[in-house]
């Protein structure tokens, strides 16, 4: 592909940011921490895909990009690369998890039981039309049970391995900087686990759910079954100058789990994020079981769905196709004109006869 | 000669430095500036922003693997020979400072029953608010039948 430098329209580009600024006037911090407060599953998605958790960052990005949410999460991975590292916490575990919600679609008696938690699952879908004719759309209150639920649940896959049903998994020895990170290393391929785990979990949502959508229509080898659905907080471990280990605060994550068939026993697809994204993680973690001898090209092969889901790479190189190409389309246009023009040539003086 | 850090009675350093970290910006500042002018003279070493990766276990295959970054700040100053360290969700670069100030009074053994008195208080409305949350979400357990 070719590219040609040009000169000229700073004028142009200069007014065409204000006119596009002008739409949304002034950012206040009232309006981020409105953003923030109204739409916590905007600010999970946009948190989960731009992989930083700060949510008056988020919030901030679509204020200040009217919730164009391609330019948001580029915004704030920007903003992330001028910030040093810290620190890696440890590890979190499924069974750490202050869980608000937990559902499984495989058994229903799973060991803890099933919490809903907040969900529209069973909602009718009414647009409240009355807020715009100035009725205030208050949400009946929850109705408190007398007890809490039990913050930490235990895992559904370690029952299911302890019943035979899967086999168990073999605990990790890599922690901290030693795990792979594909913002600091190269996604190659067949990638490691934790790349393709990583990948995910930053991935874009609805390019995870078109590809995750087609194998689970039918064009994946696996029919999934939601083994076991979280969306919970983890506590981010760090540890102090002295050596002691405490909690810095908690941050929001989903976690899916999907089961399929396979011979005697069950296999495990995995994904998790951060945020509360649950058709995120579904989909994803319906790419995962599905990867493992997918066929090259297919949308449940990895390297197919890790490069064409990663938002900023996909929406960047969408989006620089409206970036002069002249050189490209007029040498195009030579081709076409070369070729027509040897076409009429060769039909006005025909070959002799032998 | 470096003394041993004191401790909180009653308190581990650990339950300490989480309640702190979660505890109300506002009342952690309003506590901690006070202290200062009880402390010896303090030295700043850091007081910044900064990123903390989180991985996570994958339950398939068991596999570590990094979920993102959280935005942290961070505060590490010393006085009297002792440090005090704070690192706490957000960009609140002054609740860092505030939470550092806390945990190097403890380590210094000044004002204890202050503190105590305060991550007490503390503590009591983290557990309250997660008490209320895990009610809330009791309130959703579900029973399913098969028909």
């Amino acid at each position: 592909m070719a590219y040609v430098a040009t000169r000229g329209g700073e004028r142009a580009i200069e007014q065409s940011q204000r006119l596009f600024k002008a739409e949304m006037g002034t950012i206040t911090q009232d309006r981020v921490a409105e953003i923030r407060t109204a739409m916590p599953y905007l600010i999970d998605r946009v948190m989960g895909e731009a992989s930083l958790y700060d949510e008056d960052l988020a919030a901030l990005a679509l204020a200040q990009t009217g919730g164009e949410l391609y330019e948001a999460v580029l915004l704030l991975r920007a903003w992330r690369t001028t910030q040093p590292r810290i620190a890696v916490a440890e590890t979190v575990t499924q069974e750490g998890l202050f869980t608000h919600r937990r559902i499984s679609a495989a058994f229903k008696d799973i060991p803890g039981g099933q919490v809903l938690g907040p969900t529209l699952d069973y909602a009718h879908r009414i647009l409240a039309t009355e807020v715009l004719d100035g009725q205030a759309h208050k949400p009946e209150p929850v109705e408190q049970a007398t007890r809490p639920s039990p913050a930490r649940q235990p895992s559904v896959a370690a029952w299911q391995a302890e019943n035979g049903l899967l086999n168990g998994s073999t605990p990790d020895t890599l922690t901290g900087n030693d795990i792979p990170d594909v913002t600091r290393e190269p996604l190659l391929f067949p990638a490691k686990r934790a790349h393709t785990l990583q990948s995910l979990a930053r991935a874009e949502t609805g390019g995870v759910l078109a590809l995750g959508y087609a194998a689970q229509r039918g064009y994946g080898q696996a029919h999934p079954t939601v083994n076991e659905l979280r969306l919970a907080e983890a506590d981010v471990i760090v540890t102090h100058p002295r050596g002691t280990q405490f909690s810095a605060g908690r941050v929001k994550v989903s976690q899916a789990e999907v089961v399929s068939k396979k011979g005697e026993q069950l296999e495990l697809g995995f994904s998790a994020t951060l945020g509360w994204n649950e058709v995120k993680v579904i989909a994803a973690a319906t790419l995962d079981l599905n990867s493992k001898g997918a066929p090259k090209g297919a949308a449940t092969e990895e390297e197919f769905f890790l490069y064409h889901t990663e938002g900023v790479e996909s929406s960047g190189f969408c989006i620089h196709f409206k970036l002069p190409h002249y050189v490209t389309f007029q040498s195009s246009l030579d081709a076409m004109r070369d070729a027509k023009a040897k076409k009429t040539a060769s039909e006005k003086s025909p070959e002799p006869a032998e | 000669m470096t003394l041993s850090p004191q401790s909180l009675l009653g308190w581990t350093h650990e339950a300490q430095l989480s309640v702190l970290a979660r505890a109300d910006s506002a009342r952690l500042k309003a506590f901690a500036d006070p202290l200062i002018a009880g402390l010896p003279d303090i030295s700043v070493i850091e007081n910044r922003t900064g990123l903390v990766m989180l991985p996570m276990r994958d339950t398939a295959q068991g596999t570590h693997f990094h979920l993102g970054e959280v935005l942290m700040s961070e505060a590490r100053i010393r006085a009297g020979g002792q440090e005090g360290y704070a690192m706490r969700r957000g960009r609140d670069l002054e609740a860092a400072m505030a939470m550092a100030v806390v945990d190097l009074a403890v380590a210094l053994g000044h004002a204890q029953d202050a503190c105590r008195t305060f991550l007490e208080a503390e503590a009591k409305a983290q557990s309250d608010a997660d008490t209320e949350t895990l009610r809330r979400v009791e309130a959703t357990r579900v029973d399913m039948e098969t028909f």
